[in-house]
């Protein structure tokens, strides 16, 4: 390459240096659809990194097991019947039982959410699940107690724990021991309080500050004596067993089920699936609005490289004169439009995650710093320089000399 | 055909063998250029003269590259450049070629210094060469002080120096001049004409293009055009004693003092800032 890309850079330099005002104006147009990309991206990985973060911390040995089949069809989001919410689970507390003598299974905890409004003797909290569950989940999601004790097998039926925010909504403080609450008539005696945890995304899709945790008997006599499951944490005792694990709970249940794959089985990641799922979507929804804002800012640096070319018809006849080729005289062009929208990328990228940090403070989640969004907002900006600064340098290009140089301002 | 070999030996700077060039189609056709053949040595001083529209320009564009003809041959140092890419022609100019316009052509964001320095920039020389090498032409010019100036600083004489500079600082075998005086009064005017034939007495070719027969007194050779064709072509013998007659090139430098001052004040007052 006869001409360096360093020498096309500081010619770039200059002349938008020249240009002060209109080139900061369009900087600004890519910054801002950069940045809402990139705030877009970063807050959806945020959420992935919430529940991913939490099977981490757990120590990557558990898995669970739900009912029906997950559709892993993108398709499956606008159909919510695949999604089971009102359906009858098909994971029964045989299973459970089942699941907790496989050898290598640490503990097994089904979760088991009822329908149902907790009532004090005035007050109704709303937003409260009720959850009937074993001792075992308090071990295997590690549930901090702050006062009192867990249910467990020796408790009586009609105690329960709740969470720290339900205590404060119930009875207006935390230190709700001794206390009771009606569920559907039924009443329960306040035995523990949750620590106040603020992570209301996990894998057990229940925010236990808001719920109520009854044993597994009580919840059973709401449904007429039947475990209605709609998730089986199991635990393994190594981590690297669970692979194994998991195909012997899979066997179990396939035998229980008369071979009929009615339930899934999930680990790592997967379990944040149809949360993900529908992040996903919504940050392709997202994502494609940012875009167009994009396309707008892009839109922009045409217009704008298009003046420039237009006003300097007499510079590129003369540096034709002087030996530029047709490719010297695309370059030019071109890195200046690429450092206009690389320039508004980075400033884009800085911004968006500011934005980003700014909207988390009302969030539960911060947003995620990947190489993925960095990488993104490169690619973006650098596209969108290309795209929409080859058209003008071509015509630059273009220009003849004769006419150029005749070309009077 | 009409040919000045001096001589016979070596091969000619510039051939040129029944170039044709024409603009419109059928009724309407224009022949700017109508056969022109047409030799030029090394080391030639040429001023081509003619009525307007008689296809002087065009021609100088053709020698220079930024136009094809329709017709005809053309040999650079012996080689056709019919056949070469543009990305080749682009670099004949930047290598061989210099060019001095009427209407100087600065770029005016540029300060004299990196305006002169502006065809290094497509030999892939690095800036800090280029300046150096620039600097140097512009002593030549007595325009070291004037390095850091802009454009618009300059009077018309100084910014065709600086654009003569120009031409010359890749050390092309030829400089093609489009009137480079007619933008000038005529003490600017043979104050860059001393500057020319100077470029010339050191060995340079040039080609130049113009309206005032008064000019043609520093050539080796001129020709008149009529009509797309070479009416005549005139070989004038060197006299040194010529320039003798004229005002001598130290005397136009202090004469042209004057505007220089607003020059200065703006740029003590840009100090000031």
């Amino acid at each position: 390459m006869r001409l360096f890309l360093l020498e096309h850079i500081q010619n770039a330099y200059h002349s938008l240096r020249n240009t002060r005002t209109r080139t900061i104006l369009t900087t600004l147009g890519v910054a801002i659809g950069v940045a809402s990309i990139t705030t877009v991206l970063s807050l959806s990985g945020g959420i992935g990194q919430v529940i991913s973060g939490q099977v981490d911390a757990l120590g990557g040995n558990i898995a669970v097991v739900r009912p029906g089949v997950q559709a892993k069809n993108f398709d499956s989001l606008t159909n919510p019947t695949t999604e089971q919410t009102y359906t009858t689970s098909t994971v029964t507390e045989n299973d459970l039982i089942d699941i907790q003598e496989i050898d290598g299974v640490e503990a097994a905890a089904p979760i088991m959410i009822i329908n149902g409004s907790v009532k004090d003797s005035d007050t109704t909290a709303n937003e409260s699940t009720i959850v009937a569950t074993t001792p075992e989940l308090a071990d295997i999601t590690k549930l901090p107690i702050r006062d009192g004790q867990f249910i467990d097998s020796v408790t009586n039926r009609d105690t329960a724990v709740i969470g720290s925010k339900l205590s404060v909504d119930l009875f207006g403080t935390d230190q709700s021991i001794g206390q009771t609450f009606k569920v559907r008539g039924q009443s329960f005696t306040v035995i523990g309080v949750l620590k106040h945890m603020n992570d209301p995304i996990n894998f057990n899709s229940v925010d236990f500050d808001r719920a109520a945790l009854i044993s597994l008997e009580s919840g059973k006599s709401f449904h007429e004596g039947i475990a209605q499951i709609q998730q089986i944490d199991v635990r393994a005792k190594n981590a690297s067993d669970l692979p194994a694990i998991m195909k012997k709970v899979n066997d179990r249940l396939l035998k229980n089920h008369q071979n009929e794959k009615d339930f899934t089985i999930l680990s790592g990641s997967d379990i944040a699936q149809p949360t993900s799922r529908f992040f996903f979507a919504i940050t392709s929804v997202m994502t494609i609005i940012a875009a167009i804002s994009l396309l707008v800012g892009g839109i922009g640096i045409m217009n704008i490289m298009l003046v420039g070319v237009a006003e300097r018809t007499r510079e590129i006849g003369l540096r034709k004169a002087v030996g530029a080729s047709n490719r010297n005289i695309i370059l030019q062009f071109l890195t200046e439009a690429l450092i206009i929208s690389l320039l508004g990328g980075f400033i884009g990228y800085i911004g968006g995650y500011g934005l980003a940090f700014i909207i988390s403070t009302f969030l539960t989640f911060t947003p995620a710093f990947s190489w993925q969004v960095a990488v993104a907002a490169f690619v973006t900006s650098l596209f969108v320089g290309v795209l929409f600064g080859i058209y003008p340098a071509l015509r630059a290009a273009r220009k003849d000399p004769i006419e150029s140089l005749r070309h009077y301002h | 055909m009409v040919t000045a070999m001096a001589k016979k030996t070596s091969t000619p700077v510039i051939e040129l063998k029944g170039l044709t060039k024409h603009y419109g189609m059928g009724d309407a056709t224009h022949h700017a250029l109508n056969g022109v053949d047409l030799s030029i040595e090394k080391g030639e001083f040429i001023t081509i003269m003619g009525p307007s529209g008689c296809g002087k320009t065009t021609l100088l564009n053709i020698l220079g590259l930024l136009d094809h003809s329709n017709d005809g041959e053309y040999f650079l140092d012996g080689k056709s450049i019919e056949r070469l890419s543009s990305a080749h022609h682009a670099r004949i100019r930047s290598q061989q070629i210099g060019f001095v316009f009427q209407s100087f052509n600065l770029i005016n964001r540029l300060n004299v210094i990196e305006n002169v320095a502006l065809p290094l920039t497509y030999n892939g020389m690095f800036r800090t060469k280029r300046l150096k090498q620039a600097s140097e032409v512009l002593k030549n010019f007595h325009l070291s002080e004037r390095e850091y100036y802009m454009p618009w600083q300059l009077s018309g004489g100084q910014m065709q120096r600086v654009a003569i500079a120009r031409a010359l600082v890749s050390n092309p075998s030829i400089i093609l001049a489009d009137e480079p005086t007619g933008n000038l009064d005529s003490k600017s005017s043979h104050v860059i004409m001393e500057e020319l034939s100077d470029i010339h007495k050191r060995g340079n070719t040039i080609i130049m293009v113009t309206h005032n027969p008064d000019l043609t007194t520093y050539a080796s050779r001129v020709i008149h055009m009529l009509d797309g064709k070479i009416a005549s072509d005139t070989k004038i013998p060197i006299t040194l004693e010529k320039s003798v007659t004229k005002i001598p090139l130290s005397m136009h430098h202090t004469e042209e003092k004057p505007p220089k001052k607003p020059a200065k004040k703006r740029k003590a007052k840009a100090k000031k800032k």
